[in-house]
């Protein structure tokens, strides 16, 4: 943890602050900032349950927040892809494979995580969507972006850990009592 | 024939010298009742010839097991292929017996398509690329969502990739860079419509219609109870005109969703099978089952309806599935 420099330590901070606020609403205890120029300019934390929606995850929300208020502001396409460039994010756990495609398709500059994500990673642990090279751009314009994992990655696991403990409301019913009853 | 006692000295060798390829259904050894409480065992020792002389091609090392332990060689008949059923399965193990494994998983189309649910599935794809053809952009993609239960659609979209652009900076690339963001839009603005609601046919065609017609689905949730209503996407299929990008293919996982179908790959950046597989990573939570339709403009020589499994291993299914009208 040393090697990361106190405004690394800081904007994580502020992501951790965002996994605790989903925490207290019952959602995987998952948060993100995106940052420019140094400064917090979107927040996002995991909506799974309240939007019965399983792909409204910390970045989307993060992301969304920004393309609608460029939009609003009338940037154009170009623009767009040139204020994302300027822009990193820093999120508790490595972003899901479609969020490290989306962050790709994007074009963001760099991405700081917590704990890796061994199931659905796809900033190293499953795919490497960070690493298509910007010059060849062979996946239809998605583009690399560096990617730095680790950053108090303890926090977020406790996190995590404390959500799972608790279970997810939502979730359907595990099969596995359903094969002890039959063996009653 | 052999003493009990051999079997496993036996059946160790035999698996090294003369494995059995392609018949691993096939039990290597079986055991017969005799009178008196007493059993006889018997144990393939290797394929026999296909020509008159059957014995021709027993291996030296083969032979020299035979000789050493005294077994009485006779020639057998086994089932070429694994049983599909346990009634195909008991058939089976009257020849010789064979193992079985039954699905463990139960998703239908897998073994092939009945002709109505091939009429069925046609039907949705043709309805999915009417849907892309209406659009006044250039290489959209649209999208059905269907409840395969009662064969009803919850939700279609079309990709909106452009749709706050002004005009003059709109352009027919199969999927520019910041238009997937548009793609995504409709995919999940698609998928989740169709989570929170009951069965209902709702054609739509713009995303502003998606999202009117989700915020009334929300009011009238709360009038059909939510155990009728499925967890996320489960068992729904989805029909795509194009293959899904990265992005979008890991949103119908997180979605649940149950069967894929798309009519034209994306060589550049599609994930079920030309960029990356996602429906072979075994550490996702969800895998669904993938068909590709081939359309009767790019159908290959055999015109008939065929499904035919390319790959076999669970949740790693990718399914050439040619529909003929």
């Amino acid at each position: 943890m040393a090697s990361h420099s106190t405004d690394t330590l800081a904007l994580m901070e502020l992501a951790i602050q965002q996994a605790k606020d989903a925490l207290q609403f019952l959602e995987v205890p998952v948060g993100c900032v995106i940052v420019q120029d140094g400064k917090a300019i979107a927040s996002g934390r995991n909506r799974t349950s309240e939007t019965r929606n399983a792909t409204r995850h910390a970045e989307m929300e993060a992301i969304d927040i920004l393309l609608e208020q460029w939009q609003r502001d009338g940037l154009s396409e170009l623009e767009i892809a040139e204020k994302f460039s300027q822009c990193s994010l820093y999120v508790t756990c490595e972003p899901c494979i479609m969020c490290a495609a989306a962050l790709s398709i994007l074009g963001i500059k760099e991405v700081y995580y917590g704990c890796a994500n061994d199931k659905f990673g796809g900033c190293g642990s499953i795919l490497s969507l960070h690493l298509q090279s910007s010059s060849e751009q062979p996946h239809g314009g998605a583009k690399g972006f560096t990617c730095t994992g680790g950053v108090m990655a303890s926090e977020a696991v406790s996190l995590l850990r404390s959500f799972y403990e608790q279970g997810n409301p939502n979730a359907p019913k595990p099969h596995r009592p359903l094969a002890r009853q039959a063996t009653d | 024939m052999m003493e009990p006692k051999l079997a496993n000295t036996l059946i160790r060798r035999l698996n090294q010298i003369a494995p059995l390829e392609n018949l691993r259904h096939v039990k290597r050894i079986r055991k017969r009742s005799l009178e008196g409480g007493k059993s006889q065992l018997s144990v393939i020792l290797c394929l026999a010839c296909e020509d008159d002389n059957q014995w021709n091609c027993v291996p030296e090392n083969v032979q020299e097991l035979v000789n050493s332990y005294q077994l009485s060689p006779f020639i057998a008949q086994v089932c070429k292929y694994a049983a599909s059923s346990k009634e195909e399965w008991e058939e089976q193990c009257k020849l010789w017996p064979t193992s079985y494994h039954p699905l463990t998983y139960n998703i239908d189309g897998i073994m092939g398509f009945s002709e109505e649910d091939s009429q069925s599935i046609f039907s949705f794809m043709k309805f999915a690329v009417e849907l892309a053809k209406s659009s006044k952009e250039l290489l959209v993609n649209a999208a059905v969502v269907v409840d395969p239960s009662n064969k009803q659609i919850t939700a279609t979209a079309c990709d909106q990739i452009n749709s706050w652009l002004p005009p003059e900076s709109k352009h027919g690339h199969l999927f520019p860079a910041l238009e997937h963001i548009g793609y995504e839009y409709y995919e999940v603005e698609d998928v989740q419509s169709s989570s929170i609601t009951s069965p209902a046919k709702r054609p739509m065609t713009n995303l502003t219609n998606v999202k009117n017609e989700d915020k009334q689905v929300l009011h009238a949730k709360d009038s059909c109870s939510i155990s009728e209503r499925p967890y996320l996407c489960t068992g729904y299929d989805i029909f795509l005109v194009w293959e899904p990008c990265t992005m979008c293919a890991m949103a119908l996982v997180h979605q649940r969703i149950r069967r894929i179908f798309y009519a034209f790959p994306n060589p550049k950046a599609g994930a079920l099978g030309s960029v990356h597989r996602l429906q072979g990573e075994k550490s996702l939570n969800h895998h669904y089952v993938v068909f590709r339709i081939l359309l009767p403009g790019e159908l290959p020589t055999t015109g008939d309806t065929v499904a035919e499994i390319a790959d076999k291993d669970v949740g790693a299914d990718t399914l050439q599935c040619p529909l003929t009208n």
